[in-house]
């Protein structure tokens, strides 16, 4: 089974601001510009039914302090979302270790990063905007890869 | 001997640059009149420069990818005109990020958008300090940075980064290859290239990126913190040792601030 876990800041996030105004200073319409880690588990029949409790309760990739926790069931990125892959990183196999704890019942995960991008007027950015910041900023083709 | 007369190098630091001072030195005992230049000068004062040096350091946090931020600063608007024009441009270690991130180097079509990348290093991702030696790779005039060099000349240096490998897809690697824009190799003491002297995993052990004209080089390794015998990491350290003037003296990766001397000359 593969569940897919959307980690982001309830903090200010610094990259993401950073990105944004380099983004609208190069002339890409945004209003905003979230970032997230997106965590893709391969798991065990056994451990799929506890597993988001698991991670809540796990000081590794979630802490309820600063981070928000969200269970994403879409195959594909949202209107307006960018997933970059780094192929060849972010793939930890089985033992999965993350910071240095064992995830029991994880076969594989790999990580990538979700970018949301939200129109000056709200909503989401269109795909046409988004394909923009993919190729000014936010992908560097020559390692990267983008899936809008 | 100095440059020719009002030929001065522009040191560009970006916030969270951190090898400014040890580059100005270097530059300053190769021969080159050399002045810090910050990202908040005006366009007018960067373009009164006719070379700029990018040194390391991590810019803007490595927001986004390491150089991507800097990369697309207004600073890098006069550096990108001043290449077109003919400029040297010598990027190192996150300058040379900065430079790849930037489109130029190795810009083997014009774009602006980056055509390789240095990236996360192999096994592992992690960060390395480590010594390392470079070899030049290319016909020294290849690159106006390198043309005072001797033939396959092997400078030491030290690599320090997490993200130093040269990525590319395999025809852009060709053809920077058949185009000869690998300008620098790792390679051992004696000029040959090892899997053990590759610190990073770099594709084809490349550790420096020269661009299309030949005017822009983009340097993983610091040759400027093996610039001095003091900085050393072999027996010549020891030679010197008890002599002041043989510790103190200009050797090794000070070779490379030479030779751009000699350019600009």
């Amino acid at each position: 089974m593969i569940q897919t876990i959307e980690i982001g800041l309830t903090i200010p996030d610094n990259e993401a601001y950073t990105a944004l105004t380099t983004l609208q200073r190069l002339g890409v319409e945004i209003g905003g510009l979230r970032r997230a880690d997106l965590w893709r588990f391969e798991l065990a029949a056994s451990a799929a039914e506890s597993f988001v409790d698991h991670v809540r309760t796990l000081e590794t990739i979630y802490n309820p302090n600063k981070h928000t926790l969200r269970v994403r069931h879409d195959e594909r990125p949202a209107c307006g979302e960018v997933w970059i892959d780094e192929p060849g990183h972010g793939v930890l196999e089985s033992p999965v270790r993350i910071s240095g704890r064992v995830l029991p019942g994880v076969e594989r995960a790999a990580r990538s990063v979700s970018w949301h991008l939200q129109a000056p007027e709200g909503g989401p950015a269109s795909a046409e905007v988004v394909r923009r910041a993919v190729e000014i900023l936010l992908c560097n083709p020559a390692f990267q890869k983008a899936t809008i | 001997m100095s440059t020719r007369r009002g030929a001065r190098v522009a040191v560009l630091v970006f916030p969270g640059t951190n090898s400014e001072e040890e580059t100005i030195r270097a530059c300053r005992a190769g021969g080159l009149e050399t002045h810090l230049v910050s990202w908040t000068a005006s366009a007018q004062t960067v373009r009164g420069f006719d070379a700029y040096v990018l040194p390391g350091g991590f810019a803007y946090e490595d927001r986004v990818r390491a150089g991507a931020i800097a990369a697309h600063d207004r600073l890098m608007e006069s550096v990108r005109e001043g290449a077109a024009a003919g400029k040297l441009v010598l990027g190192i270690c996150n300058g040379a990020q900065i430079l790849l991130e930037a489109g130029l180097a190795p810009d083997l079509d014009g774009s602006t958008r980056p055509q390789a990348g240095f990236t996360r290093n192999l096994p592992g991702g992690r960060y390395r300090s480590t010594h390392v030696h470079v070899r030049l790779a290319i016909a020294p005039e290849r690159c106006a940075i390198s043309a005072a060099l001797p033939s396959e000349t092997v400078l030491p240096a030290w690599a320090s980064h997490g993200e130093g490998r040269l990525a590319a897809d395999s025809r852009t690697l060709e053809a920077m290859q058949s185009h000869d824009h690998l300008a620098f190799v790792y390679c051992d003491r004696a000029g040959v290239t090892t899997p053990e002297a590759i610190p990073n995993g770099s594709a084809l052990g490349v550790a420096g990126v020269v661009n299309r004209a030949g005017n822009v080089l983009a340097l993983m390794p610091h040759p400027e913190r093996d610039a001095w015998t003091f900085m050393h990491n072999d027996a010549s350290r020891a030679k010197a040792r008890g002599d002041r003037a043989a510790t103190l003296g200009v050797s090794g990766g000070i070779a490379l601030f030479q030779s751009f001397a000699a350019a600009l000359r």
